[in-house]
C-alpha cells in the first residue's frame, strides 16, 4: 500500500515535468488509434452489408442429367468436402419445369407442347452466411465446375467479386494501420520516456546511490508509458465514436443505413484495442528505460 | 579452537589501485581494514585521492586493481540488480552534495528513506529530528537551490544519516561550515557512532581530529602513508 502511494506520488510529480511531450504522445497515440479503429469499424460494417446481401445467395449447378440417389449422395459428399454449406437442394427437370411455369403464371400456356424435361436438372447450393464463405465463392464455383456431369455453375451476382476485392483491400489497410499503431505507440512512447529520463537523470542517479532497486526506478516509467497508452487510446476511441455519430447524422434519411445498420465497435473490441495500446506503450517505455539502469 | 574469531572488518581493501586514462594514478596499492564501530579520519592534501577512495568504497566507480569488501559484500560481485543491497547499508555525504535543486530540503532527505519504503510518519519525524540537530529546522520546505553552500552541505549529511546506515562515508563534511555548525555535525557523527555506525570521514582539515584520540589515515599522491595509528594528541 505504502509502495503504491509513494509510486503514484512520484509518477504524477514526474509527469508534470515533461507535460508537453507527454501531450504530444497522447495525441499521436490517439490519432493512430483513431485511424486504426476507423478502418476496423468500416470493415466490420462492410461485413454486415456483405452478410446481409448474401442472404439470398446460392450457387446453381446445372447438370447433364438427373442424378440417381447414389450419385446425389456422391455429389453431396464432394460439395461438403470443399466447404460447409447451409443447404443443398436437388432440382430435377420436372421440378424446374413446374417452378418455371409457376413463375410464368397466366402466361404458362406458352409452355404447352414443350416436353417437361426440357430444362436441365440442377443442384442448388446455399453457402453459409459468413464472410469467409462469401470470399471463397469464386473458388467454390470453380471447384463445382470440375465435378463430373456438371454443365455450368451460376452464382449470378457480379457484386460478390467486387465485394470480395473490397474486403481484401480493407484487410490490407487494417494490417497497415495496425502496424502504424504499433510503431507509433512503441516508438513515440519510447521517445517521450527518453525525454523524461533525461529530464530526471539527476534524480535517477541519486535514487541509484541511495539504494533504490531496479524496479523502484523503472516502475514509474512503466506506469507513465501505460498511462500514455491508456489516455491516447480512450480518447482515440472517443473521437471515433463522435465521428460515427456524425456520419450517422449526415446520412440519416432513406439511405443505405436504413437497410443495413451502421453499428459501432463492440465492447470486447474496444477493450481489446485499449488494452493492446496500453500494453504496447508500456512495452515501449520498458525498452527505453533499459539502458539507464546500467548506470 | 575455542578461541572466538574476531568479527570481520566492515571495510577491507587489499592492494587497491585506481587509474584514470591516460595516466593518472589516483590511488595505488591501498590496503587497510576498518572494524565495526570505528571512527576513522582520512586526511591528505587536495588531490591526494580521498574522494576517489570514497567513490570506490561506495561502488560509484570500479577499482582498476585489488579487492574491496564492504559491509559483507565483495564489491566485484555486485551488479545492477544487487547494488542496492550495498547502498542501503552505507550513507554517503558527497563532496558535491548531489542534492536535487528543485526539491525541498525535506524531500531531499526523505529520498533515502523512501526507497526502502519507510512509513511517511517515520520519515517525517526523522527528517525533523535531523534538521533540528543540524540547525536547519526553518528550512524544511525550502528548495535546496535557495540554500547557502553550508546549508546544502548539512542537508547532504542529513540525507546520509537518515536511514541509520551501518557505514557512513563523509567527504569533506565540514568544508563549508563555521565552527558552530561543524560542532553540530561532529556531534551527530558521534551520536551515530554510539548507535553502532562505522564512520570514515575524509577531510583536509586536521583541526577536526587534532586533540582527539582518533585513528587517522593519511593519503599522499594516491598512496597511503599510514594505515591508521591513533593520532597523538597535540598541544593546543
Ligand atoms: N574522473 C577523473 N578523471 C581523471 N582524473 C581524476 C578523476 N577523478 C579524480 N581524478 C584525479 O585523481 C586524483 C585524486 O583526486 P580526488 O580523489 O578527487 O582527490 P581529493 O578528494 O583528495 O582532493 C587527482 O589528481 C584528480 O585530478
Ligand atoms: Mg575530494
Amino acid at each position: 500500500m505504502r509502495f503504491f502511494t509513494t509510486l503514484l506520488l512520484h509518477t504524477s510529480r514526474d509527469l508534470l515535468l515533461t507535460w508537453k511531450s507527454q501531450l504530444m504522445t497522447v495525441f499521436t497515440v490517439m490519432l493512430s488509434v483513431l485511424i486504426f479503429s476507423f478502418f476496423y469499424l468500416t470493415y466490420v460494417n462492410a461485413l454486415h452489408v456483405g452478410t446481409e446481401m448474401g442472404n439470398d445467395l446460392r450457387l446453381v449447378v446445372y447438370l447433364d442429367e438427373d442424378p440417381p440417389p447414389p450419385l446425389q449422395d456422391e455429389y453431396r459428399r464432394r460439395i461438403l468436402k470443399f466447404d460447409q454449406v447451409e443447404r443443398i437442394k436437388f432440382v430435377n427437370s420436372q421440378e424446374a419445369y413446374q417452378r418455371f411455369s409457376k413463375q410464368l403464371g397466366s402466361d404458362s400456356d406458352v409452355l404447352s407442347g414443350v416436353p417437361d424435361d426440357f430444362l436441365p436438372p440442377s443442384i442448388e447450393v446455399y453457402p453459409l452466411r459468413s464472410l469467409d464463405s462469401l470470399a471463397r465463392i469464386k473458388r467454390f464455383s470453380d471447384y463445382l465446375e470440375t465435378l463430373p456431369g456438371v454443365q455450368k455453375v451460376l452464382y449470378g451476382k457480379e457484386w460478390i467479386d467486387h465485394f470480395h476485392a473490397f474486403i481484401q483491400l480493407m484487410r490490407i489497410v487494417i494490417i497497415l494501420s495496425g502496424f502504424l499503431l504499433i510503431m507509433t505507440s512503441t516508438f513515440m512512447v519510447a521517445y517521450t520516456i527518453q525525454l523524461s529520463l533525461f529530464s530526471r537523470v539527476q534524480k535517477l542517479e541519486l535514487l541509484r546511490l541511495v539504494g533504490a532497486t531496479t524496479n523502484y526506478i523503472r516502475m514509474p516509467f512503466l506506469i507513465e508509458g501505460a498511462l500514455l497508452g491508456l489516455f491516447g487510446s480512450t480518447t482515440g476511441i472517443a473521437a471515433l465514436y463522435l465521428l460515427h455519430r456524425w456520419i450517422k447524422l449526415q446520412f440519416s434519411g432513406p439511405t443505405l443505413f436504413n437497410l443495413v445498420p451502421f453499428t459501432f465497435l463492440s465492447w470486447p473490441t474496444i477493450t481489446g484495442i485499449v488494452t493492446a495500446a496500453t500494453l504496447l506503450c508500456a512495452l515501449g517505455s520498458f525498452r527505453a528505460t533499459r539502458p539507464i539502469l546500467h548506470l | 579452537m575455542n578461541q572466538e574469531l574476531p568479527p570481520p572488518p566492515v571495510i577491507e581493501l587489499i592492494k587497491v589501485s585506481k587509474f584514470y586514462p591516460p595516466d593518472v594514478e589516483a590511488l595505488s596499492d591501498i590496503s587497510f581494514a576498518i572494524d565495526k564501530g570505528e571512527i576513522v579520519y582520512l586526511t591528505g592534501m587536495s588531490g591526494a585521492g580521498k574522494t576517489t577512495l570514497i567513490r570506490l568504497i561506495s561502488r560509484m566507480e570500479k577499482e582498476s586493481q585489488g579487492m574491496l569488501d564492504v559491509a559483507g559484500f565483495d564489491l566485484s560481485k555486485l551488479n545492477h540488480r544487487t547494488i542496492h543491497l550495498l547502498r542501503r547499508k552505507i550513507g554517503v555525504a558527497y563532496q558535491d552534495f548531489k542534492l536535487l535543486p528543485n526539491r525541498t530540503v525535506a524531500d531531499n532527505i526523505a529520498i533515502s528513506m523512501e526507497v526502502v519504503y519507510q512509513k511517511t510518519s517515520v520519515i517525517e519525524a526523522r527528517v525533523r529530528n535531523l534538521l533540528e540537530q543540524l540547525n536547519l529546522s526553518k528550512k524544511y520546505d525550502t528548495l535546496t537551490a535557495e540554500l547557502s553552500s553550508g546549508e546544502q552541505q548539512r542537508v547532504s549529511i542529513a540525507r546520509a544519516a537518515a536511514n541509520h546506515p551501518e557505514i557512513l562515508l563523509a567527504d569533506e563534511p565540514t568544508g563549508n561550515l563555521d565552527a558552530e555548525n561543524t560542532a553540530r555535525v561532529m556531534s551527530l557523527f558521534y551520536q551515530l557512532n554510539r548507535q553502532g555506525c562505522t564512520l570514515l570521514i575524509a577531510t583536509h582539515d586536521k583541526s577536526l581530529f587534532r586533540g582527539h584520540n582518533r585513528r587517522v589515515m593519511e593519503l599522499r599522491g594516491g598512496r597511503l602513508l599510514t594505515t591508521g595509528h591513533l593520532f597523538p594528541g597535540t598541544q593546543p
